[in-house]
């Protein structure tokens, strides 16, 4: 297969995640989009790798995968702890680091 | 031991002395420091008399030694040594001060008894004569410098001795501030003379000076008149004068040592050490020959009108030095330097009896207030009159000898001096009359209350008040002290002044015209370059100007008893007559008027304009306030991006992201 | 000589501190003090084996540091920066002990501040090069930033934020001055990047390019100093900063901006140094005025050190730039003094505040001679010494700094030596106001404790003591910083010790010196001959 299909692909899915990160509200939905463009590059470098022929973009796949687990606790982490402390679940209402 | 390491020892006993006082303030017991302080003085004039013979075994042309003991500052060119210089002159100047010195502390041992600050006065006093006498012995100018101010810091500490008295402290801050302008002066003076001839030692200095220097070469006049600054400062001449009478705050055995005796002879002396200069500059001599002759008359005229006794005596110092300036400054050195030792002596007198009877007033110090205290103080009274006699240069005492033989060089060098010397000989009319308007007013006349309680055996004793203003002391610190002490009940004060009595009548016979020479022998070997030392007026010609130095001294007494003891009231009457006049010389001329307005008013404002306008509208305003406007704005725009909404974050990223792809992407096709 | 002595020696107290921070309250500022008096006996011994008569580095470490920008971990010890180093750590020990026993709060944190600052201030002095300069110097900042902000009194915020951005341009302009000099000299050599103080002065820029790289570095310095116009943070730092901080703030810190134009300004830009002379001498003048009349106009004690201050690093300045040997050791010397001086000033006005129910105002003290004698005779001689009283150490600086300038540039040091006369009414008023006259209405309490006795004694007796024998100082830093100055006074066409003989009545020195030739300085071509005059 032509690896511009697994490109055009890719770039399909990052641009629907980074659309969901622009334009939803919810922490819930825009951590969803950010694992999307994760998963969207990470299709990007298998489908380099396989066409390459070596093994380094599936190392960076697997290094992706790691960062997106992390980056999942952390944020549903936070969105818990705001729910405990019954603040609004609202990206929009989250400005505290306004200078 | 050589003379030398005996002038070591002639600094080392006062420092001692100045030591064991301060650091044994509270652990010495009632008098010990007083006696502490004169023992290590006399030391030192005991060594400074084994100075003497040391120096009077070398022969003539070996006797000025320099001794170093270590390397000061050296660096740069700039070489300066601690180092004493000890010749005839310098001799002199330790046994006048160390002598004078010794007996002044005997005095201050009763005198000062009741002060509470005993054991720091005495320590103050000894500093002041290591000072002293640093400042004789020094063999560079830059020690000379070191000892210069060192006496000008003691004269401050014991004017504002007694601290808590605000006049005394403002006295003591005017004292410290002309003198340090003095001190600039001489810094600057000493710079000149380095600057041609590459040190600072005395030696090399003169030594160099005729090679490099022209006669009056303009820098070399800077320069002396740079040290003529110097030496008015500390002298009281005009116009750096004002200093001298405020002075007169500190303790009497102060005023009678330090603002009479010792430190303000200081400029004479500098300028009898560096006569090798201002013989190469005769204009700067002049000028200190000018000044001279000019302070000696107005000082002598305020004293005809002052009313506190130690002020007319220290207007009497002023004009008594003005006399010595004159006298170095026409180059009759040895003339100068006697009258620097008889003035040493009488003056010294003369404030000392005037201490016993302001102690004998309790405190009060105005001449208005006192009268006819012969009979209860026939002892003051004698020393008084010892002293006033000398000040006053009746025939055959000691002030006699050294003013006239002043005036005589003065008038033998023709021209212009020929004024000064009658300015000298007008001056010294009014001498006779002020000394003896003092004698008359104080002890003769009716007897004020205190001395008919004197006289019935009870001394006064009053709360202390401020002679000055009237207010009353700070008693709960004691300064002064309660009680005081007169020369007829103790024994130290008499001690201390009979001798000086006998000096201040007899001391003229070192220089009898035609007779005797021993000063000017002495000093000879100081002053043997000097194109001078063996120019001066015939015995004739000193013989008519004693007499008529005489006449008119007896002159100036016989006016005084003329209006003081035979028509009474009839210096009221003068005084309401010339009231113009008169308010004149008791505004002293109107200095401090004109120093306040020129000088301390312009500071002031130039404070307060610094305080108010440049500091808070400048360097607050424009430049703090600018920069700090300039991060405020900066800061502002740069907070402005940061919203703190992510979703705008977030779109910026993109769009930052894709424009760095798109910048690559189009730079690589 | 032991090659790592100076890295120990600057970072020992740092690493006393941080040991301190970790062991218990009651220990942990000890650890910290017996950190800065380890220094101070390291110096001490520095002091001893100190080779006089050499004007090279010595006790020097030279590793790379960032070998890619040519930046070198560079440090060395000669007469210009040794007793700098020595007040250093000399101040640093009463500083470190009166916090010890007196800062209550935050202890720890507060002595590992003070010892971060120590390292910082010994690493500039000894940095020989020009980036590692720039780090310890920036490095300096920190602590004071924290320090005051955190221990302050009064407006304390407002102050540490002026203080701050003051200090921090000055440092951003140097950075980059220090930045376009390695970067301009090794374009124009044509050899490897360095920041070596001592190669960048070998091969001295185009006299155009120093002029505006002069500027950058001088704004930092003057503001560092302080000297009038860039004063402006003075005032209120003095008063918001806590005592300890104080005494090295005003006694050492600045003294790093004076002693860098002697290490670094003039000898790297001569031509510039000699172009600039006569503004710097502008600036150090008015200092000395400006600084002395509102000294005297001051009714707190601090403001008038601090004031006193500006005047007594305007003597430094005209010292340095009258770009004469004498000069230039007449302001070591005096950097050394003053900073002793006002160290003592700074324990006795904490006295005297304590004295006074707290009050920093002149108004309240007076009369306290009484009560506490020690203190007033201390008081009196630290204040004469202040003043400049010939017979004291300041005096000996004083001395040489006017014979250098008188020598250079003769107006200037007329007009700078009214300064003289007005720093003896300040010094005296101060003394009297707090000591003499009547009681204040609020004086209350006895003569100085053991802790306060403990730190002002020790600083009268060095000032005493290098009164008697100046030579000390002088003896050891001849060699080194008279050097500093020879490529600027040759520049500025001032032949230094060789004078002209007095020929005419009125003598040269009557004209203005150095006038000529500096016009023919400005086509830029004495350059070439500065660079073989080596």
């Amino acid at each position: 297969m032509d690896i511009a299909w697994f490109v055009v692909l890719s770039a399909f899915i990052f641009c629907i995640g980074a659309a969901g990160v622009l334009t939803r509200r919810s922490p819930l939905v825009v951590l969803l989009c950010l694992e999307l463009m994760l998963n969207a590059g990470n299709l990007a470098l298998i489908a380099f790798a396989r066409m390459v022929g070596n093994q380094e973009g599936h190392v960076f796949a697997l290094i992706v995968m790691v960062i997106a687990a992390c980056e999942v606790v952390i944020g549903l982490g936070i969105i818990v702890a705001m729910y405990r402390r019954r603040l609004p679940i609202d990206v929009d209402s989250m400005s505290e680091l306004r200078g | 031991m050589t003379a030398t390491s005996w002038g070591w020892l002639v600094l080392a006993f006062p420092l001692a002395g100045t030591v064991v006082c301060a650091l044994g303030w509270r652990a010495l017991p009632g008098r010990a420091a007083g006696w502490i302080g004169s023992l290590a003085i006399g030391a030192s004039f005991a060594a400074a008399i084994a100075m003497l013979l040391g120096l009077l075994d070398r022969s003539a042309e070996e006797r000025s030694i320099v001794d170093s003991a270590y390397t000061y500052a050296s660096t740069a060119g700039f070489e300066v040594d601690m180092a004493i210089l000890v010749d005839p002159l310098s001799v002199l100047m330790c046994l006048v001060v160390t002598g004078v010195s010794f007996l002044i502390h005997v005095y201050s041992v009763a005198y000062m008894e009741s002060d509470r600050g005993y054991p720091r006065f005495f320590a103050y006093l000894n500093f002041f004569v290591f000072s002293m006498l640093l400042l004789v012995l020094a063999a560079n100018f830059v020690v000379l410098i070191v000892g210069w101010a060192f006496v000008g810091a003691a004269s401050y500490l014991l004017i504002s001795y007694w601290y808590r008295r605000a006049t005394a402290t403002a006295a003591g801050i005017k004292a410290f501030v002309i003198n340090v302008i003095g001190d600039v002066g001489l810094v600057i003076g000493a710079f000149l003379l380095f600057d041609a001839t590459g040190a600072l030692d005395y030696a090399t200095v003169f030594g160099q000076a005729p090679g490099v220097f022209e006669v009056n070469d303009g820098q070399l006049v800077a320069a002396c008149v740079l040290l003529l600054v110097g030496a008015f400062a500390k002298s009281a001449q005009i116009p750096l004068h004002t200093w001298l009478p405020d002075a007169m705050e500190g303790p009497t055995p102060v005023s009678a040592l330090i603002h009479a005796a010792t430190m303000v002879t200081a400029g004479v002396y500098l300028i009898a050490r560096t006569h090798p200069l201002f013989e190469l500059a005769p204009a700067a001599a002049d000028v200190g020959a000018i000044v001279g002759a000019l302070t000696l008359l107005v000082a002598a005229t305020i004293a005809l009108v002052v009313t506190d006794l130690k002020r007319v005596i220290a207007y009497s110092t002023m004009s008594q030095i003005g006399y010595m300036v004159l006298g170095v400054s026409v180059f009759a050195y040895s003339a100068g330097m006697f009258h620097l030792m008889t003035h040493a002596f009488f003056k010294a007198l003369l404030f000392m009896a005037a201490g016993s009877v302001i102690a004998a007033m309790a405190g009060e110090q105005s001449l208005d207030r006192m009268g006819g205290l012969r009979k209860a103080m026939p002892f003051t009274y004698a020393a008084f009159l010892a002293g006033a006699l000398a000040l006053a240069a009746f025939p055959f005492t000691a002030g006699f000898f050294s003013k006239d033989e002043i005036l005589a060089y003065t008038l033998d060098r023709g021209g212009l001096y020929v004024v000064l010397a009658g300015v000298g000989y007008l001056a010294a009319l009014m001498t006779a009359f002020y000394a003896f308007r003092m004698v008359f007013r104080v002890f003769h006349g009716a007897p004020c209350p205190e001395a008919i309680e004197l006289e019935g055996g009870l001394l006064h004793h009053a709360d202390p008040v401020n002679p000055a203003t009237g207010e009353p002391e700070d008693t709960g610190a004691g300064f002064p002290g309660p009680e005081h002490h007169v020369a007829e009940r103790s024994w130290p004060m008499k001690a201390a002044m009979a001798p000086l009595a006998l000096l201040a009548l007899g001391a003229g016979v070192l220089q009898v015209p035609g007779i005797t020479h021993m000063l000017e022998t002495f000093l000879e070997p100081t002053f043997a370059g000097s194109a001078f030392v063996h120019e001066g007026p015939s015995d004739s010609a000193e013989y008519a100007g004693m007499l008529a130095g005489g006449v008119i001294s007896l002159a100036g007494i016989g006016l005084a008893a003329l209006l003081y003891l035979r028509r009474r009231g009839a210096t009221l009457r003068l005084r309401d007559r010339l009231a113009g006049v008169h308010d004149f010389l008791a505004r002293k001329w109107y200095f401090d008027e004109l120093y306040d307005l020129t000088v301390v008013r312009p500071f002031a404002a130039a404070g307060r304009f610094g305080r108010t306008t440049v500091e808070s509208a400048f360097v607050q305003g424009t430049l703090v306030g600018g920069t700090v406007g300039l991060v405020r704005a900066g800061g502002a725009l740069a907070r402005s991006v940061q919203t703190g909404a992510l979703r705008a974050y977030a779109a910026l990223l993109l769009v930052g992201a894709t424009a760095v792809v798109l910048y690559f992407l189009i730079g690589a096709s | 000589m032991v090659d790592v002595s100076l890295s120990v020696l600057i970072f020992l107290p740092l690493a006393a501190a941080l040991v301190g921070a970790l062991a218990p309250p009651r220990v942990g500022r000890w650890v910290a003090v017996g950190g800065s008096v380890v220094a101070l006996a390291y110096v001490l011994v520095i002091l001893e084996d100190f080779s006089r008569a050499s004007a090279a580095l010595q006790f020097t470490t030279d590793v790379a540091w960032i070998s890619e920008l040519g930046v070198r971990y560079s440090l060395g010890v000669d007469g210009l920066n040794l007793f700098l180093i020595l007040l250093t750590a000399l101040l640093w020990v009463p500083a470190m002990v009166w916090a010890a026993l007196r800062v209550a709060d935050r202890p720890r944190l507060f002595m590992f501040h003070m010892a971060l600052a120590e390292t910082a201030v010994l690493g500039a002095f000894c940095a020989q090069d020009l980036a590692l300069f720039v780090v310890f110097f920036d490095l300096m900042l920190v602590p004071f930033y924290f320090l005051i902000g955190g221990w302050g009194q009064g407006e304390r915020v407002a102050a540490t934020t002026k203080f701050v951005i003051y200090t921090l341009v000055g440092s951003l302009l140097m950075l980059a001055g220090a930045v376009a000099l390695g970067v301009l000299t090794a374009s124009e050599t044509g050899n490897e990047l360095t920041f070596s103080i001592r190669e960048l002065a070998q091969s001295p820029l185009p006299a155009g390019t120093q002029n505006w790289i002069f500027l950058l570095f001088a704004a930092a310095f003057l503001v560092k100093a302080p000297a009038f116009p860039l004063h402006g943070w003075v005032v209120d730092t003095y008063r918001a900063t806590p005592i300890p901080v104080l005494v090295v703030l005003s006694a050492v810190l600045s003294k790093v901006g004076v002693y860098a134009f002697l290490r670094i300004v003039l000898p790297v830009m001569p031509d510039a140094s000699a172009t600039f002379q006569e503004p710097m001498l502008v600036v150090a003048v008015i200092s000395i005025l400006y600084g002395s009349v509102l000294a005297f106009s001051q009714s707190e004690p601090r403001l008038v050190v601090a004031y006193s201050s500006i005047a007594q690093l305007g003597f430094i300045l005209l010292g340095i730039f009258a770009l004469d040997e004498l000069g230039a050791q007449g302001a070591l010397m005096q950097m050394v003094n003053h900073g002793l001086v006002v160290a003592a000033l700074f324990f006795i006005i904490a006295a005297l505040t304590a004295r006074a129910a707290g009050s920093p105002s002149l108004e309240q003290m007076g009369g306290m001679a009484l009560r506490a004698p020690v203190l007033a005779a201390l008081f009196l001689i630290v204040a004469l010494a202040t003043l400049a009283m010939p017979g004291s150490p300041n005096f000996v600086g004083e001395i040489l700094i006017l014979f250098g300038a008188l020598e250079e540039q003769l107006v200037y040091a007329l007009v700078a030596s009214v300064g003289v006369a007005l720093a003896a009414v300040y010094g005296i008023r101060l003394l009297q106001r707090s000591m003499h006259n009547r009681v204040g209405p609020s004086v209350e309490g006895g003569d100085l404790g053991r802790l306060d006795l403990g730190v002002i004694a020790p600083l009268a007796a060095v000032i005493v003591a290098l009164g008697v024998y100046p030579q000390l100082i002088l003896d050891r830093t001849e060699a080194a910083t008279t050097a500093k100055v020879t490529a600027a006074a040759e520049s500025a066409g001032q032949g230094g010790r060789d004078r002209p003989a007095i020929e005419a009545p009125g003598g040269p020195i009557f004209e203005e010196p150095g006038a000529d030739p500096r016009t023919e300085l400005d086509g830029g071509e004495s350059h070439a001959e500065v660079s073989e005059g080596r």
